[in-house]
């Protein structure tokens, strides 16, 4: 009798040992490996985030570099959006850093600094492709000297350089009879305000404006107004912020009198665009941005809409914002050589990029490769060359891209309500927060010239 | 006198000799206990002591720890985000009491015999183990300003509700509703038990002594359960001053001008977003030394309140 108990209870322990120990291996994220596992071969970790197309695409991508590249295993971890970044400091700190994985153009510095990116400089000049027709924005997010991005030696290849571009629902402008908007003349401020008035009306005669003009998000789409009448968030070092200008008051106030003076934006007074971009997938707004990565989600749509131009301030000239997200590769990865191949075809090769562009997730990172994709006028958005404008021509990173830390701008944007709902003005806002913005970026600088040390 | 003397005597054998069978327990026991133990150390303490270290340095979180002292502390007294959130971690829990409450009345309320208990207890119970993550989802969805499911129902009464998760004075107790409704089923379920195992003697005595309803209450009922009150309001405010998840998901970037960032979120947003981990630690100790001294507090007040049973 005792050995039956002394049984069952060392049974019932290992039993309970192993159930736990299934139930923290079902939680890790969800990882499969394309192949079999490579005895022989070399295995390389990918990590990387995105929805469905974009998984699928890179699925696809992968699995043609694998046919090129017999012997090399690829394993695919994926992740959620919003866990990338926590997810991506566990494994450096655990050891475990995947060989090839995103990395967002704020964090190069902070990477680079404690030595986890590995310098493609090199790699990427030895091989046979040709840099030039790589968007320069793309690759110089990556370049890195010690002291500022946009210089230096590469320690990321572009994933994608993503413009921001404006768009207008043609059938809402056929419908009220105005006139379309030029595709390369940008309205100023006052046709802007003007063709909004016109836009924002109630179609169906029930007493209630069902339609709009916009319905910006701040956090997005000031940066086009206040750079387009000449201002902007920092100076040219990046050593101080300079948004108490008149120019930059001025654009601050002309978006927040769309909605409080003019009411060309729908009046749940709080809203933040959410909303709005819901209200946009109806039909019910007349202008909103649109990115590269929409253009999949708005084929559905049942509206024809087009790409302008951003209205232009005092300076006459549009402005927008281009994105970029870039694949790097870890320092102390096994396998160099294929590794960096693997970054490198992920980024730049014309099968890789063909297939992300079918999966209309982005626009190709090869300039020729996009300028014939833009000239397709057929399929909607006709005028694809707006995108292509922006990431060659009038688009900027956004300002935290090349700071250390992007705190002093997230800092601008938390009180920014007030001045949005109309109950402050915006150049006394501007005044009260530089400052304390002014003191983050002396803070973030400080930081990086101590994790350079 | 012979025969106690005799069980005297064979008593003080069995003491001084222990049997087999007790160390074999003993071995058996150890070895069970042993396994959360060492987890204990590895998983809690051994991280607690690591984290208390990098509060002292300027970590980042994937560099070196560098010590600078109490550098950390200084700037989080100055810091006024630190306080906003530790405001809003503590007006959250307001949601403690009225969750006490509302299960309680609702344990009374399913103690006595009526039809469908079973299912009553069960579809309270189904918010607590559903996952927070997506309850949170959801309740953003009911929250909506536009068409939320909540302003829809207030759109019957004919009022029209706000945009809860936007507005700066709607959005705290929007999620304290939330957690009070999430939570409300596992204090119902601990009252109920507790409601249940008072003797019926009692009531039957002061039934028999006069008392009315709300006397039996308040002296016979209230009193039974009090133990259960105060394991409920510890852990309520031990979780309560952790709350992360909801506010993550529900307003990803701290609410409307930082007014439902919490804490633990606040000390996130600084490790994760702004490279500053030594910072974040330093904050998580402030608020354990916080959550420590009020739960001390606690069991010293209701030392002075025992209601033994015999």
């Amino acid at each position: 009798m005792m050995n039956r108990k002394r049984f069952f209870s060392a049974t019932l322990t290992i039993a309970s040992i192993l159930t736990l120990a299934a139930c923290g291996g079902a939680n890790s994220s969800t990882s499969d490996s394309t192949g079999a596992d490579g005895e022989e071969g070399k295995t390389l970790t990918f990590m990387f985030r995105g929805g469905e197309d974009e998984k699928k695409a890179y699925e696809t991508a992968i699995a043609a570099y694998e046919a090129e590249n017999p012997g090399v295993q690829v394993e695919i971890i994926s992740t959620d959006a919003d866990q990338y970044a926590t997810k991506l400091q566990a494994s450096i700190a655990g050891n475990d850093i995947p060989d090839v994985f995103y990395v967002g153009q704020g964090d190069v510095m902070a990477y680079v600094d404690n030595g986890i990116l590995m310098d493609l400089t090199e790699a990427v000049e030895n091989s046979d492709f040709d840099l030039d027709n790589v968007w320069k924005y793309g690759v110089d997010s990556y370049r890195y000297d010690g002291n500022n991005i946009g210089s230096g030696n590469i320690y990321g290849l572009p994933k994608d350089v993503g413009p921001f571009a404006l768009g207008y629902n043609k059938t809402m402008f056929e419908e009220m009879g105005i006139p379309l908007p030029d595709i390369d003349v940008p309205y100023t401020w006052d046709e802007f305000v003007d063709v909004g008035l016109q836009l924002t009306a109630d179609t169906d005669g029930d007493g209630e404006v069902d339609q709009w003009a916009n319905g910006f998000n701040v956090a997005w789409s000031l940066q086009a107004f206040v750079w387009s009448n000449g201002a902007d968030f920092l100076n040219e070092d990046n050593t101080k912020v300079t948004i108490d200008t008149p120019e930059f008051a001025e654009a601050l106030q002309y978006f927040a009198d769309l909605q409080n003076v003019h009411n060309l934006t729908p009046s749940i007074a709080q809203a933040q665009t959410l909303d709005t971009y819901q209200r946009w997938m109806n039909g019910e707004i007349g202008f909103f941005p649109v990115g590269p990565w929409d253009m999949s989600t708005y084929e559905g749509l049942d509206f024809e809409y087009d790409l302008i131009p951003w209205p232009a301030g005092s300076t006459g000239e549009s402005a927008s914002f281009v994105g970029s997200l870039g694949i790097a590769v870890s320092e102390g990865t096994e396998y160099k050589d294929e590794a960096v191949e693997l970054a490198m075809y992920l980024s730049t090769s014309e099968e890789g990029q063909q297939q992300l562009v079918d999966a209309q997730i982005q626009i190709p990172n090869l300039i020729d490769m996009a300028e014939e994709w833009a000239s397709d006028t057929e399929s909607v958005p006709s005028n694809k060359k707006e995108f292509l404008d922006v990431v060659g021509v009038y688009g900027r990173g956004l300002p935290a891209a090349t700071t250390y830390t992007s705190e002093w701008y997230d800092e601008f944007f938390i009180n920014i309500q007030p001045v949005l709902d109309g109950d402050q003005t915006a150049a006394d806002y501007l005044k009260s927060v530089q400052p304390k913005m002014q003191e983050l970026l002396d803070a973030s600088i400080m930081q990086h010239e101590q994790a350079a040390n | 006198m012979e025969v106690t003397d005799k069980k005297i005597t064979d008593v003080n054998k069995n003491i001084k000799r222990k049997s087999q069978l007790y160390k074999d327990e003993q071995k058996a026991a150890i070895a069970f206990i042993i396994i959360p133990v060492i987890g204990f150390i590895v998983f809690s303490m051994i991280p607690f002591f690591i984290s208390l270290y990098a509060s002292f340095t300027d970590w980042n979180g994937i560099g070196q720890m560098n010590f600078i002292g109490l550098a950390n502390y200084k700037s989080l007294f100055k810091d006024e985000y630190f306080w906003k959130t530790l405001y809003n971690t503590f007006y959250l829990m307001l949601g403690i009491p009225i969750g006490l409450m509302i299960s309680f009345l609702l344990a009374s309320a399913l103690s006595r015999r009526i039809v469908g208990k079973t299912i009553f207890r069960v579809i309270y119970y189904i918010p607590v183990v559903s996952s927070l993550a997506a309850i949170s989802i959801l309740w953003q969805w009911a929250y909506n300003g536009d068409f939320g499911l909540v302003n829809q129902v207030l759109d019957i009464f004919g009022i029209q509700g706000p945009n809860w998760l936007q507005n700066v004075n709607t959005v705290k107790p929007a999620i304290i509703i939330m957690a009070v409704w999430k939570g409300v089923g596992y204090s119902m379920l601990l009252y109920l038990a507790a409601i249940q195992s008072v003797p019926r003697t009692f009531y039957e005595a002061a039934e028999l002594d006069g008392a009315n309803a709300f006397q039996r209450f308040r002296f016979i009922t209230w009193p039974m359960v009090k133990p259960i009150t105060f394991f409920l309001i510890v852990t309520n405010i031990i979780g309560g001053s952790q709350v992360f998840t909801e506010v993550n998901i529900m307003t990803p970037t701290g609410g409307p001008q930082y007014s439902s960032a919490t804490v633990v979120w606040y000390l996130w947003r600084q490790a994760f977003n702004n490279w500053k981990m030594g910072y974040a630690s330093a904050i998580s100790v402030v608020l354990g030394l916080i959550i420590f001294i009020i739960t001390a507090l606690q069991f010293y007040m209701n030392r002075r309140s025992n209601y033994k049973l015999d």
